[in-house]
């Protein structure tokens, strides 16, 4: 058998091992070949304009609290504060998980590997490959140009602590990335299946319910500060909340980084050693995870074959009406019910507004203008749904061709696609509001109208532009995982831009008037702009069989594409 | 005369500077069994996804049933059935949903959509696991379900796009014999396959495409009397399989034999 590699040396199938080498030399060139040939299209070319465009909006969006965290890095080592390196390192901490956990396209999502199954590739090498393509994550990005800046400043206030700082922040990073890849992992993991799907979802609501009912609790002790900070006995809570966070990594690498400014290395050495028992402890999990991932793991949900005599079970009909409106929607339904990460995507939204929602209440924020909560809420509300509505014809895979040969318009299913995205956003604005209305009151009169009023002109504008978007920008979406997708950069972008533009339209109109203290005047010009909306939303419905007519072949090649 | 169920003529398709597809012309008469081969890239699916609708043609004329395919695609959509090279499955529904959702696309109403669904799924052999889903099936159940989505609706012609690839004997049989039901009642197939045998055996008319262009059709005597007058020397004493009728036409057309292509490999053991 000449040129196959020998199997029998453990040696030879490490991570570092020649083969390993060349495995990895032939994955960056096969990357490059394929960025290079996608350049070749014109979609090619637009997806990395709007990589580059992407890339300096997460600049700028990381760029400013840098610059805070490394003056204030540098403002609490040159007076030796302990607080602050815990401070900093927290933020840190809780805005790189958050943003993993619950904005998957921050994070970057967890690259597709399963396709390297087929070849000789050791485990060793699979993960080095998994958090190789975890770095590329806006989110770790955005973290180590934090803990950069976090680093810079302590070490441009104390030169001698530079060495310990950064092996100190290294550490601390390599946790943070190894945590957030496990996250995401174990997320996927669950949502894959209906029984642990439900399990999450119960304890989802029961965390959520916990957190709206402290809340409260809090506050009515707080006088209107924020979480007990500031109130008349300020040491009290944060000595204890101070004791407790020190067991956990980021209060682990503040204190080994203060250790060492008091001239304790050995103190600062245990601190960093308790670190690395939780890179150990993150690491042993998510090894876990892709170990049964390597080794061709199956998390369908296809129930094992029954030796029992045939059963003439009929799945009972979700909607109980015929015609192919009813059919697409139907179908979009199932879809959505088995499908844990566009569930998920649903959710993030809600719980963003839980948690949040919890933050401001209470907090100086409300004396600004927590009137406008609802509005705000509503826009949220698109949130979750701008990848569905961007891209209606991204989760049908081969069955989209389906589509082409039925003689059912285009027109109709993309109408039927819109029905169900209308009836999801209704279900979801619903729950918002009442989230608000429980965190903030009801609004005033004329605020609710203004909103009904803008949801006019937002319903019709969105989904003429999701529906230009999905024929025009389709990629394919996989229903089971939370993954990269491959030409989602772009259109993910526009629908990005859609939505601020609608929401831009709204704040345009409303702004001026709450001002002049007239907020009923943005009822009818909101009328007004969901008058065009609407107009043009039924031009592009129009339109939909003879744009799908043009673009075919590329829709087919984009949905039905494997990798 | 009848007109044909399917009548293409100069059918074009081009990729750019490439041509798929090159000035085909093609009939098939109501309630034939014709089989479409010829070589892996030869153009056989670009042709039957510009007959089915899924692919534009550069040029050329379409006309199913004797209504012109650019004027009337929905019309036509109605009456035929097809089951692509992608086979065009739902991967997240059951099959049972599957069937259901296809018959009412098909403007089937319930009561019809639900009986014809479990009558072909018993046919089919695919009523055991109900709650399966599509994307957990085997490529030969994938293939049977999307045979029958494919004939849900009674189409009066039916496309299949390599049709008995990855079903098992047993299935394929069955299938066969329902497809031969078909063509007696009037329905007209329009078959590709790599399987020379299969089409030998039911398919009544033929022709083989490769590079693009249309290199023999008719029935298979009047391919057996091609080969035999392009022959110079002695005239074969047994009739031609289709196998060899395929090769002599493709390797005439310009194709190396397997003769000529195992010289090379020598590294292979």
């Amino acid at each position: 058998m000449a040129g196959v590699a020998p199997r029998n040396s453990a040696s030879r199938w490490g991570f570092l091992s020649p083969l390993a080498r060349r495995q990895y030399a032939a994955l960056a060139w096969i990357q490059t070949r394929i960025f290079l040939n996608g350049l070749r299209t014109r979609r090619g070319s637009v997806e990395l304009g709007a990589r580059i465009l992407t890339f300096f909006v997460f600049s700028a969006i990381a760029i400013g609290p840098s610059i805070g965290l490394g003056i204030g890095a540098y403002f609490g080592a040159s007076h030796g504060l302990r607080l602050a390196p815990a401070v900093l390192l927290w933020v840190l901490f809780l805005a790189w998980q958050f943003f993993a956990a619950l904005a998957p396209a921050l994070a970057g999502q967890n690259p597709e590997l399963s396709h390297l199954l087929r070849y000789p590739v050791s485990f060793g090498t699979w993960l080095v490959l998994f958090l190789v393509y975890g770095l590329a994550a806006p989110s770790t990005l955005i973290g180590l140009l934090w803990a950069t800046a976090i680093g810079v400043g302590i070490s441009v206030a104390r030169p001698d602590l530079f060495v310990w700082t950064a092996l100190t922040l290294a550490l601390f990073v390599f946790f943070n990335l190894l945590l957030s890849r496990t996250i995401l992992a174990w997320i996927e993991r669950w949502l894959a299946q209906r029984r642990t799907r439900e399990i999450v979802t119960a304890i989802f609501l029961f965390l959520a319910l916990g957190v709206q009912a402290l809340n409260p609790a809090f506050h009515q002790s707080g006088h209107g500060q924020f979480y007990g900070i500031g109130r008349q006995k300020p040491l009290h809570l944060p000595s204890r909340v101070w004791n407790v966070q020190r067991v956990f990594p980021p209060g682990l690498a503040a204190d080994s980084i203060f250790q060492a400014m008091q001239h304790h290395p050995l103190k600062g050495a245990e601190d960093m050693g308790w670190l690395g028992v939780y890179v150990l402890g993150a690491g042993g999990l998510l090894v876990l995870r892709l170990r049964s991932e390597s080794r061709g793991e199956n998390l369908s949900e296809a129930p094992r074959r029954s030796t029992k005599a045939r059963a003439k079970v009929r799945s009972p009909a979700l909607l109980d009406f015929s015609g192919p409106i009813a059919a697409v929607i139907e179908k979009d339904l199932r879809y959505l019910l088995r499908s844990g990460p566009m569930l998920y995507n649903l959710a993030a939204p809600l719980v963003m507004v839980v948690v949040f929602g919890g933050a401001m209440r209470g907090s100086k924020v409300s004396s600004i203008r927590l009137e406008y909560a609802l509005p705000i809420g509503m826009v949220w509300a698109f949130l979750g749904l701008t990848r569905l509505i961007c891209n209606n014809l991204g989760a049908e895979g081969d069955g989209i061709q389906f589509f082409f040969l039925s003689p059912t318009p285009m027109r109709t299913v993309i109408l039927g696609k819109n029905f169900f995205h209308l009836v999801l956003f209704l279900l979801e604005a619903t729950l918002i509001s009442a989230l608000v209305i429980f965190r903030f009151g009801v609004p005033g009169p004329s605020i609710v109208a203004a909103t009904l009023a803008w949801l006019l002109f937002a319903v019709p504008a969105n989904f003429a532009a999701g529906n230009l978007l999905s024929i025009n920008m389709p990629y394919r979406v996989n229903m089971a995982r939370i993954r990269r997708e491959t030409g989602a950069v772009g259109n993910g972008l526009l629908s990005m831009l859609t939505q601020f533009g609608i929401l831009a339209v709204g704040a345009a109109v409303l702004a001026p008037c709450g001002l002049l203290g007239h907020n009923w005047w943005a009822t009818p010009i909101l009328l007004a702009f969901a008058v065009v909306a609407l107009f043009v939303y039924l031009r592009v419905l129009g339109n939909v069989d003879r744009m799908v007519q043009s673009r075919m072949e590329s829709l087919t090649l984009e949905i039905m594409k494997t990798s | 005369m009848d007109s044909p169920a399917i009548a293409i003529r100069d059918l074009t398709r081009r990729f750019g500077t490439f041509t798929a597809v090159d000035n085909v012309t093609l009939n098939v008469a109501a309630g034939q069994f014709f089989g479409f081969l010829g070589p892996n890239g030869a153009g056989k699916s670009t042709t039957i996804k510009m007959m089915t609708g899924l692919l534009a043609p550069t040029s050329g004329h379409i006309e199913l049933l004797g209504l012109d395919f650019a004027t009337h695609p929905l019309e036509i959509k109605r009456q035929i059935g097809v089951v692509p090279e992608g086979l065009a499955l739902f991967g997240r529904l059951t099959a049972s949903e599957y069937l259901r959702f296809v018959g009412r696309m098909y403007g089937l109403d319930r009561n019809t959509t639900n009986s014809r669904t479990e009558e072909l799924l018993d046919f089919m052999n695919l009523a055991d696991e109900p709650k399966k889903l599509v994307t957990d099936f085997s490529h030969g159940m994938q293939k049977k379900l999307a045979l029958a989505a494919a004939v849900i609706h009674g189409p009066r012609i039916l496309f299949l796009d390599e049709p008995f690839e990855g079903v098992d004997a047993i299935a394929a049989g069955t299938l066969k014999a329902m497809l031969q039901r078909m063509t007696e009642r009037g329905a007209t197939i329009f078959l590709t396959s790599h399987v020379l045998e299969i089409v030998e055996r039911l398919c009544s008319h033929v022709a083989i495409i490769h590079q693009g262009r249309l290199v023999a059709n008719g029935s298979l005597d009047e391919l057996r009397a091609g080969v035999a007058a392009s022959l110079s020397g002695p005239q074969p004493e047994e009739k031609l399989t289709l196998e060899e009728l395929f090769l002599r036409i493709v390797s005439g057309a310009g194709s190396e034999t397997p003769e000529e292509a195992v010289q090379e490999l020598s590294w292979l053991a």
